[in-house]
């Protein structure tokens, strides 16, 4: 099946069956490596990206699913000045460390900041319980957020 | 300004938050065959043959059975373990077949074409069955390793003390859930065998390569993907994974990909051993320690994997953090036909440490002291021996650990106030208030405390018999004019932040800026071997040959600069005229005075230890029983923080992982199969589970450790989450428990039966 | 079944109701396998789980997700009417039913976390009717029917009457479910929403248990409860309602409440906890919510 939709900016044609995982299409027939699967489930979250703007696990939405919608990647989430405040966040203030989770993190922090610019940490805890971290224990994690909001606050005053 | 210290970006932060980092699910190569395993499904038997269903297309199927190995044993301590299993099936799931093929879909499709003959046999499936010899399934006794420590005379110190006491604590599996699972990437060509994969042990992996297709050195090139996690789940494992992706990649002649999902992950890689430990000993009524005499028992699976060293560490650490004159430890691990343990974070410490801090507990329980109290009046302090007879010489800051977790967390005022460890408050003093939506629970606060220690590095003689090394090239960059440094080591970044803190050290040294220094990706091609990314001794040991090798580029370079004049990059460029790359190699030399016997289990069994104290608070929900940990305070002495950021992060992720043994995990094995193999049933902590945690970093430098006294610290935050998390709750409700884990329903089930 | 072999399923989105029931009753008849997807957040988790069917007789897949007749939210003065495919996200950001229905509320916000509050929809929830489903308890609380729709038109059931057994209900095979409707409760009604999940989030329930009483002279005027995980079928306790609708409401026992509770229930021993355990803790919350209606009483 011929499914159109916005990816990360960019209108894309591509033919994959509907029932494909949005995840599969990501990564296979796209190339675009960024989103992870740890569990295929919808347990783990490394699979996140944002449909219309909203995080799902990639590993359980079909691909037919998301014609003519957006999905924005981790690999969207740069600007033109390179790291976004989000992803820099989380390079200075050790919100990754073995790194595979945190795409899925990532994405669930943008959505979470796009609708709530300073959140507070229960927010943040909230924002980000479907994302599983083995390696950091959330708290740079949460930090990372949470200083990606200052820092975004301090540049746009009101 | 120096880099050591400070917390600098993570040198392999922006490839991992722009998704460009390649884990090994994100490699390809032209022409790669999927390849998946076939496993058994009983937990003992032996296998008759393999049926393939003659009505499967087996065109472009490559199915890989025993008969295919060349030498069917894989190289760890021992060589029990069969890459694939030719007769005797010893645990559910082992590998009795593989198959590679194009596309996921063929792939299964071959691999329900295959169908295992067993002839099942009576399987031990318990320590006590094991013990009892119910089958023989390893050597003449079931055992895989015994160790005795002892010091002074236990038994007759103990019968001497006016308080003798005794307890039993038991610790059950612990799956690693890194969160990539495992995976490798294989092909042969010319120059032999090549593989890329998640790992933490480059050199463990090329050694298993050698000897199951007898090759050499330069024959076997193994390079690290960048690696999703670890916590000792890809020491040994990989190696297994590795040598059946090589098969089916040399059967079909064509590169061949190996990912396990979830299940077949939890299912078939290696866990936390199983543990159980009796406790006696003898104190007086203040509450100063004598003696003590400790049995440990652990449970290491079908195989011996790593269980020795697993057991000795664990031995090591029985008697934990504490002043004890006498002290009998022995410690044993047996064969049982379930999957095989191995290698996690604490490396067998958590076990024991759990049980001699319950213990302590229990001796405070019964003289009424204060537990934190009666630990401070024990601890070890420099000038004291081990049970191994170890003289501390140096870098002892658990006393200041104590103090500083007990200011932090208030723990005089809330001790007094919370808890009183009394029984469950009638129903007439109960809160009641419901909004709208919300519940009238009754809730019950309570603080609790651990204190350890952990050994950092190989034990006893391991490093010296280890001789690690590391390079450091010097070399020029074709557009650059000044001379750049690039670092060759064994040691996988494998999240814990090695290639930062090793940059940190090295361009210190160097005194350039760190992004003229590189760390070259792991390949046993290319790095020597600085032995394997475990034993808490990254930074410290190997981080030491880096801080050496620099040394010494360093002093060749400033010695041309003292000749021949010029500035350093000047003098370095000279150099680098008449020799490019200059190279300077180091091997790790251990400290001249540290002894040890491995027949007596005597001496120095580890350079130094890192110490530490953790106070959890929590709130115990008295109608349901969960607990909701609401504050954590961890102290620990780490020597020198090189990236404190980064060090925190390794406190706060290794005690996240420890109160999730305590709190949400339980493996359920029945007759030797797992039944909850899936991240919805394996219950790990989410961030509304965990709590925020207050990190403290108390240095007390080792003067050996780089950087200016750093210590390993990579599994001490392991093992002192669950003791405190466990001493808290029985101060909130009184509940006592000697066992993990601490689900609401052991909760509820001790309750029930008073005990 | 691996990713690749459900990517073999064929799959249609057909553009109305109407055309969604005509494609349900042609496939009925024929005795061709059909199933509908809205968020897949329990299908495609369930058919990973399930053996390899042969791929000619794969079932049409017909996506339901953005159907305009299924997506709505509707919130009349006293009614609601909450569309099939409308996700958890949706129903917890709703203002109107935070303020009056505050139990639909905390429930969607604690179903899974965010990325399946946005795909998982009431209509997936009762339809896969596993007993552990947080939705139909609180709908169960709330007296919610349950419409169906097919080509011969609509027809409701009520919540309490549709689960016929583990995992099975009384939507017919050519039948689809379009909302579900239930009166408001007033405001000032009692309401309640407790979890006890295997975490904090991203947790399926060992018990749930919604409350939705409203009182009026110290008596129980309207009364529903719903509990997941404790029997075969999300439990509506029957008796532990009579107990609230009982005219010695504010004299109602602790006894009684444990009695009429075990009574209802029927819990068993699995993965996730122990047939004790969500005993103890079922009547522990049916207490506490009794306690709460008796305060209300007594001020
Ligand atoms: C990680 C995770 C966490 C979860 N947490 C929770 C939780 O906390 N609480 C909880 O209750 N559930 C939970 N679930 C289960 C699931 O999300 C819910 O049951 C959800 O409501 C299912 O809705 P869906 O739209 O995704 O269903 P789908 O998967 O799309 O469909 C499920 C079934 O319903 C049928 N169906 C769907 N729509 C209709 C319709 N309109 N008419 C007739 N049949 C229909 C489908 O054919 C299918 O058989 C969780 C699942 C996951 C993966
Ligand atoms: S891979 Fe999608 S949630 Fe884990
Ligand atoms: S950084 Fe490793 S799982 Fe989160």
């Amino acid at each position: 099946m011929k499914i159109t939709f916005v990816l990360n900016g960019r209108s894309r044609t591509i033919d994959a069956p509907p029932l494909a995982r949005l995840l599969d299409v990501l990564r296979g027939t796209l190339g675009l490596t960024g989103t992870k699967e740890g569990c295929g489930e919808g347990e783990c979250g490394s699979c996140t990206v944002l449909l219309d703007g909203v995080p799902v696990n990639a590993c359980l939405v079909a691909a037919g699913q998301c014609d003519g919608r957006t999905v924005l990647t981790v690999e969207g989430l740069e600007n033109k000045d390179g790291l976004s405040d989000l992803q820099d966040a989380f390079v200075t203030e050790g919100g990754a460390q073995c790194g595979i989770c945190t795409p899925g993190f990532l994405m669930a922090a943008r959505a979470l900041l796009a609708g709530n610019p300073q959140p507070g940490e229960g927010e943040i805890r909230e924002g980000i319980a479907g994302n599983v971290c083995r390696c950091t224990g959330y708290q740079r994690i949460v930090e990372s957020i949470r200083h990606a909001g200052k820092e975004r606050a301090s540049r746009e005053p009101g | 300004m120096a880099l050591v210290g400070r917390s600098v970006p993570r040198a392999d932060g922006p490839a991992k938050v722009s998704g460009t980092a390649h884990y090994v699910d994100d490699l390809t190569r032209p022409g790669v065959l999927l390849g998946a395993t076939l496993r058994s499904p009983v937990a003992r038997g032996r296998l008759r043959g393999i049926r393939r269903d003659p009505a499967f297309d087996w065109a472009g199927v490559t199915v890989v059975t025993a008969e295919d190995v060349p030498v069917n044993v894989v190289a760890l301590i021992e060589e029990d373990q069969p890459v694939l299993a030719a007769d005797e099936i010893r645990h559910a799931y082992e590998p009795l077949a593989l198959v590679a093929a194009e596309d996921p879909v063929r792939l299964a499709g071959a691999l329900r074409a295959l169908t295992p003959e067993i002839e099942p046999l009576p399987p031990v499936l318990t320590v006590a069955d094991a013990l009892a010899r119910k089958a023989q399934i390893h050597g003449s006794d079931n055992i895989f390793a015994t160790y005795r420590i002892s010091k002074g005379d236990a038994a007759r110190a103990i019968a001497r003390s006016p308080v003798r006491l005794n307890g039993t604590y038991r610790t059950p599996h612990q799956e690693q859930l890194y969160i990539e699972p495992q995976g490798m990437l294989a092909f042969w060509d010319a120059c032999g065998a090549h593989l890329q994969g998640s790992l933490q042990c480059p050199f463990y992996v090329q050694k298993g390569v050698k000897r199951t297709f007898s090759l050499d050195d330069a024959h076997v090139d193994v390079t690290q993907a960048v690696t999703g996690g670890g916590f000792g789940g890809k020491e040994e494992y990989p190696t297994l994974l590795a040598l059946h992706a090589l098969l089916l990649a040399k059967k079909s002649g064509q590169p061949v990909k190996m990912i396990y999902d979830r299940q077949e992950d939890i299912e078939a890689t290696t866990k936390r051993h199983p543990c159980e430990v009796t406790i006696e000993s003898g104190c007086d009524r203040e509450g100063n320690l004598s003696a003590v005499s400790i049995n440990v028992l652990m449970d290491g699976g079908a195989y011996v994997t790593l269980t020795p060293v697993v057991l000795s560490r664990g031995a090591l650490h029985a008697a934990g953090a504490y002043r004890w004159d006498h002290v009998a430890i022995e410690a044993v691990a047996v064969a049982t036909n379930t999957p095989p343990n191995g290698a996690f974070r604490g490396f067998g410490a958590p076990q024991t440490i759990w049980a001699i801090e319950r213990h302590m507990d229990r001796i405070a329980r019964e003289l009424s002291l204060d537990p934190l109290l009666l630990r401070e009046k024990n601890l070890l302090r420099v000038g004291d021996t081990t049970p191994t007879g170890q003289l501390l010489k140096e870098s002892v800051g658990i006393q200041r650990c104590v103090e500083e977790a007990k200011k932090a967390s208030g723990w005089d005022t809330k001790r007094a106030t919370l808890g009183r460890a009394a029984p469950v408050r009638p129903v007439a003093a109960m809160q009641r208030q419901t909004a709208p939506g919300g519940s009238a629970s009754r809730k019950a606060r309570g603080i609790g405390a651990s204190v350890f220690l952990h050994g950092a590095g190989f034990t006893g003689s391991g490093e010296r018999k280890l001789k690690g090394r590391v390079a450091i090239d010097m070399f020029r960059a074709p557009s650059e004019k000044k001379p750049r440094f690039r670092i060759r080591t064994a040691s996988t970044d494998i999240g814990q932040g090695t290639e930062t803190v090793f940059l940190q050290i090295a361009a210190d040294v160097l005194r350039v800026p760190m992004d003229r220094v590189e760390f070259a990706t792991p390949s046993t091609a290319v790095v020597p071997d600085s032995g394997p990314t475990v034993a808490s001794r990254t930074v410290m040991i190997v981080g030491s040959i880096v801080e050496s090798a620099a040394r010494e580029l360093f002093a060749r370079i400033e010695y041309e600069r003292q000749k021949r004049g010029g500035s350093f990059d000047d003098a370095a460029l000279r150099l680098l005229a008449d020799q490019d790359p200059v190279v300077s190699e180091k091997t790790y030399e251990p400290p001249a005075e540290l002894a040890w016997d491995d027949a007596t289990y005597r001496g120095d069994a580890y350079p130094v230890f890192a110490w530490g104290c953790d106070i959890a608070e929590v709130e115990v929900d008295l109608d349901t029983f969960e607990t909701a940990v609401l504050g954590f305070w961890a102290a620990h002495d780490v020597g020198k923080a090189i990236h404190p950021l980064m060090c925190k992060g390794q406190i706060e992720g290794g005690t996240l992982q420890a109160i999730g043994w305590a709190l949400n995990e339980r493996l359920v094995v029945k007759d030797g199969k797992i039944l909850n193999a899936r991240m919805s049933t394996y219950i790990v902590p989410t961030s509304l589970d965990a709590p925020r945690f207050t990190t403290i970093l108390v240095e007390d430098p080792y003067s050996k450790g780089p950087g200016g006294g750093a210590k390993g610290i990579g599994e001490l935050p392991m093992d002192g989450g669950a003791p405190a998390i466990a001493a808290a709750i029985e101060h909130a409700t009184g509940i006592i428990r000697d066992d993990l884990p601490l689900l609401p329903e052991d909760l509820f089930a001790a309750r029930q039966t008073g005990t | 079944m691996n990713p690749a072999e459900i990517a073999l399923h064929p799959f249609e989105r057909p553009a109305s109701l109407a055309e969604l029931c005509r494609t349900l009753s042609t496939r009925a008849v024929r005795k061709e396998k059909t199933v509908l997807l809205a968020g897949g957040t329990d299908w495609i988790v369930e058919r990973r789980l399930a053996p390899l069917e042969s791929p000619d007789d794969l079932p049409l897949v017909l996506d339901v997700s953005r159907l305009p007749e299924m997506r709505a939210i509707h919130v009349a003065k006293e009614h609601a009417a909450i569309g099939a495919a409308a996700t958890f996200l949706e129903i917890k950001s709703h203002p109107v039913l935070s303020r009056r229905v505050p139990v639909l509320t905390a429930m969607a916000r604690e179903v899974g976390a965010v990325q399946i509050q946005a795909r998982g929809t009431l209509g997936g929830n009762l339809a896969t009717a596993s007993p552990a489903a947080d939705g139909a308890a609180a709908l169960m609380a709330l007296d919610a029917d349950v419409v169906l729709a097919s080509v011969t038109g609509e027809r409701r059931v009520p919540l309490t009457q549709f689960f016929t057994g583990y995992r099975a209900t009384r939507r017919a095979e050519n039948e689809a479910i379009v909302r579900v409707e239930f009166a408001l409760p007033r405001t000032g009604a009692h309401q309640m929403w407790r979890k006890v999940g295997t975490r904090a989030a991203q947790a399926i329930s060992k018990v749930a248990f919604a409350a939705v009483v409203e009182l009026e002279h110290g008596r129980g005027v309207r009364a529903g409860f719903g509990m997941a995980s404790v029997a075969p079928v999300t439990a509506s306790l029957p008796t532990v309602r009579a107990l609230a609708l009982a005219p010695n409401l504010a004299s109602v026992s602790e006894q009684e409440l444990e009695a009429a509770t075990r009574r209802d229930i029927t819990p068993i021993d699995d993965l996730r906890s122990t047939a004790a355990y969500r005993a103890h803790v079922a009547v522990a919350l049916v207490k506490c919510f009794f306690r709460s209606l008796r305060t209300a009483i007594g001020s």
